[in-house]
């Protein structure tokens, strides 16, 4: 009864999904039912659609017209083609929109430790809330991924990382480039993204035609597509090639490939439910508890907020805003800080309120006036 | 009376909460609750009221209103175990013990970003659709406003809501282990009545959906959802998306995973591959006890939990024999919720709970059990909720055994909250220690 062919669409334009839609069939004015089956195949996500019978889509009403004048409504403009090449930036794993150049592990770690090492740490090690881009070999480590605490809450449990657990490395070229240094990004070029990315596999200890990638390495475009990630069979569904979205469909049809159960309202258990084996597990310790702000369901006045002029807790700033990097990195009072002071203070407060190339982000993005903002950085280089 | 002084006034309130008390216990005893001879007058009642007396704000301030300044703990909260990136790549979850109906005000409405909340200027907003389209085009807002709206009642759950809980209960807090996610009223397009005329093409199996945050974040979605309820919006319960949510415009896939709802849109590509963005392999998929990960989990499953009572907002002040609500939220991204159970020994036997309000797709939902409240009575409060999709939630034990507990996503195992003898509320799980074995 329901027809959703993306062929059709395009083909004949009058063909169009949401006329097509409408030819359902017809019950009385009794709210359309959900159906798990779209064209005689199953939905894509293992739940139901709503297809639009009687001019409505579940309980919601539709204007019919709507499907009628589609189709002849194009209220923007054709992108030019220099538009085009602006904006469709994206990696793909078969090398569509990989650009040309090259970079060397050796200038992957200059560019690392100047402008990433204060975040993802040392080696890609991570710490401060960041991700680790490396615990090792990548090979080795992908073994891990079969690790499960379910039965020894002690055990160790798998490690996911880019090496370990990534499918592909377009993905990290791309966000690369796309998203990082995290406080300014988009600020790489090609070269450097290769620099970077060759970085990553040799941290993580990806071969390169059978040899462990190591420094001297040069990745470029051509390099780049010959290397396999240990997990890139790590992953169901298929979803590459012609036929994906049939793989994905028929995936997500049997509820135990997702942990999902199904059961007839009629038969679901409403008495002796449990396994004798259950018992009331509680929450270790205090849990998880450092909520911001506190919890509370107390209707009071707040506290007047007199943080904007009047005073600073610098330490909380220093929490809040800054230790996720200066914890590890010019630490409050670290003897770090010399070669930074020695270009004067005046300087050290510039660059903290606006930013630096390294990745400091203006006033670390905390919302404080500069006046306040100086006695932040006072703390943080005196550690006091 | 209207001249007492502040202290004056504390006095007597002192005064009344003392005697309320007594009187209670009297009533306990058996006095008649109509005999009020035995209770002191209320202050509240008693005096003038200091807003009743003076001239209250002018029309003209807060021309776009805000909330009362006593609400103010009703608030998004974070914790630091999910602080990655000072608070940029992180989220700031819904008070749902909070929560009335089925609509998340704007302001409360979690909040996700992986780049931090952009702040986008809507005369620069551009979005392109390019691709495996036999027409691309680039539109301003103002262009992608005059398509024709429909307008949709949808929750938004990012697929971690629960997810620190898998090896067992971390959060005393209905807020952080299930606020995760919010419900709003939507307005936009359907994706598919802009492609009527753009004409997809028939090779394409695959849209990109990327924003212009910081992150550029990026998400593959199937063609079959992008032509059946995929909206692009820009409307939230009734005025324009909030920064949070991407102003001015995002993705809303009604039921899936949050984070495949881009914010901050501004291009869709179509195509015959799959992207492998950054966030749909390394991030958001559930790696299973084989070793093998889910990639492309795309909704939520049939999920439900008791909001009230809570570990924020317990039982502590009820009274025997009180007669009090129990109310909760169920939802489904599989489609519309049909029934949910309520348990009061942690799933051991299960009466029917009652559906209250409207009931849509892919929306939340709120249930109700009206209750005696038992002085010292123990109880453990688990809900379970099934979808027109066939689904019903499992229990913990059912899930860990196919997904292993290293899944980190879409948990949708029942929960369970238990009220102790003094009325307090605790977050508690029900399983087998270490799994079933024959799992």
């Amino acid at each position: 009864m329901l027809k959703l062919n993306t062929k059709l669409i395009a083909t004949a334009s009058a063909a169009a999904a949401i006329a097509v839609l409408t030819v359902g069939c017809m019950q009385n004015s009794a709210e359309p039912k959900g159906t798990n089956t779209v064209n005689g195949k199953p939905t894509i996500d293992g739940g139901v659609i709503y297809p639009v019978e009687n001019d409505k889509t579940g309980p919601y009403y539709v204007n019919p017209q709507v499907a009628l004048d589609a189709k002849k409504i194009y209220n923007g403009r054709v992108p030019t083609a220099n538009e085009l090449k602006a904006w469709d930036k994206d990696v793909m794993p078969d090398g569509t929109g990989l650009p040309e150049g090259s970079g060397s592990v050796e200038e992957g770690e200059e560019i690392y430790e100047a402008k990433c090492v204060m975040c993802h740490g040392d080696f890609g090690s991570g710490g401060g809330g960041y991700p680790a881009l490396s615990k090792g070999n990548g090979y080795e480590l992908q073994k891990t991924l079969t690790n499960n605490r379910w039965h020894d809450p002690e055990a160790d449990g798998p490690t996911r990382v880019f090496g370990s657990y990534w499918p592909q490395i377009s993905t990290m070229f791309w966000y690369i480039k796309d998203g990082m240094p995290h406080p300014k990004s988009k600020t790489l070029s090609d070269d450097e993204t290769y620099a970077l990315t060759a970085y990553m596999l040799n941290i993580n200890e990806i071969e390169y035609e059978g040899e462990e990638i190591d420094d001297e390495f040069v990745l470029n475009r051509e390099k780049m597509l010959k290397i396999k990630m240990p997990n890139e069979n790590g992953f169901i569904p298929n979803i590459d090639g012609p036929n994906a979205l049939d793989d994905v469909r028929t995936f997500y049809a049997n509820p135990t490939n997702f942990g999902a159960i199904k059961v007839k309202a009629s038969e679901r258990c409403m008495k002796d439910c449990q396994e004798k084996s259950v018992v009331v597990t509680r929450i270790q310790g205090a849990g998880i508890s450092n909520f911001l702000p506190p919890m509370s369901d107390v209707r009071d006045l707040p506290k007047e907020d007199n943080k904007a002029e009047v005073k600073v807790d610098v330490k909380e700033v220093y929490n809040n805003a800054c230790a996720m990097c200066h914890s590890s990195y010019l630490a409050p009072g670290s003897d770090e800080w010399k070669p930074f002071l020695a270009e004067g203070m005046e300087t050290v407060y510039k660059k903290a309120i606006d930013g630096t190339e390294g990745g400091m982000p203006a006033k670390g993005g905390a919302d404080l006036s500069d006046a306040n903002f100086k006695l932040v950085v006072d703390y943080i280089v005196h550690g006091k | 009376m209207d001249n007492k002084s502040q202290h004056d006034k504390t006095i007597d309130r002192r005064e009344f909460f003392r005697k309320s008390a007594a009187a209670s216990v009297a009533a306990l005893a058996g006095t008649s609750v109509m005999s009020s001879d035995a209770m002191a007058d209320d202050p509240a009642i008693m005096h003038h009221v200091p807003w009743g007396q003076v001239w209250g704000d002018p029309v003209t301030k807060n021309r776009y209103g805000v909330p009362s300044k006593y609400e103010h703990n009703v608030t998004r909260r974070n914790t630091k175990l999910l602080a990655s990136g000072n608070f940029r790549a992180s989220i700031a979850v819904t008070p749902i013990q909070e929560s009335m109906g089925i609509i998340t005000p704007n302001g409360l409405f979690f909040s996700r970003s992986h780049g931090g909340v952009a702040h986008v200027d809507p005369n620069e907003f551009r979005l392109m659709i390019h691709g495996l389209v036999e027409k691309p085009i680039v539109l301003t807002l103002e262009q992608l406003k005059r398509y024709p709206s429909v307008t949709r009642t949808h929750f938004i759950e990012c697929p971690a809501n629960g997810g620190q809980e898998w090896r067992g209960p971390q959060f005393n807090s209905v807020q952080f282990a299930k606020g995760f996610m919010s419900c709003a009223e939507w307005t936009g397009v359907y994706v598919k009545t802009i492609l009527e005329d753009l004409g997809l093409k028939p090779e394409a199996q695959w849209m990109l959906a990327e924003g212009s945050d910081n992150s550029e974040m990026g998400r593959t979605v199937p063609v079959d959802k992008v032509l059946d309820d995929a909206m692009i919006v820009w409307g939230q319960n009734g005025e324009a998306l909030r920064p949070e949510q991407g102003y001015p415009v995002r993705l809303l896939l009604p039921g899936w995973e949050g984070n495949l709802c881009v914010k901050w849109l501004k291009r869709l590509e179509f195509s015959t591959e799959p992207w492998y963005c950054k966030e749909e392999t390394s991030k958001y998929t559930a790696l299973q006890p084989s070793g093998k990960a889910i990639q492309h989990f795309y909704a939520n499953e049939v999920n439900s939990t008791v909001t009230s009572p809570s570990p924020e907002i317990p039982w502590t002040n009820l009274k025997d024999g009180d007669i009090v609500e129990i109310e909760g939220l169920a939802w489904s991204g599989m489609g519309t919720i049909t029934g949910v159970d309520l348990s009061f020994d942690g799933g051991n036997n299960y009466v029917k709970a009652n559906l209250k309000g409207l009931v849509l797709p892919k929306s939340w939902t709120r249930w109700s059990y009206m209750h005696t409240y038992k002085k010292g009575e123990r109880l453990l409060l688990t809900s379970r909720a099934m979808d027109d999709a066939g689904y019903i939630q499992p229990t913990i034990d059912q899930e860990v055994s196919i997904m292993g507990v290293e899944s980190v996503y879409h948990r949708n195992a029942v929960e369970t909250w238990e009220v102790t003898a003094t009325g307090e509320v605790n977050h508690v799980q029900m399983r087998t220690p270490g799994g079933i074995k024959n799992a």
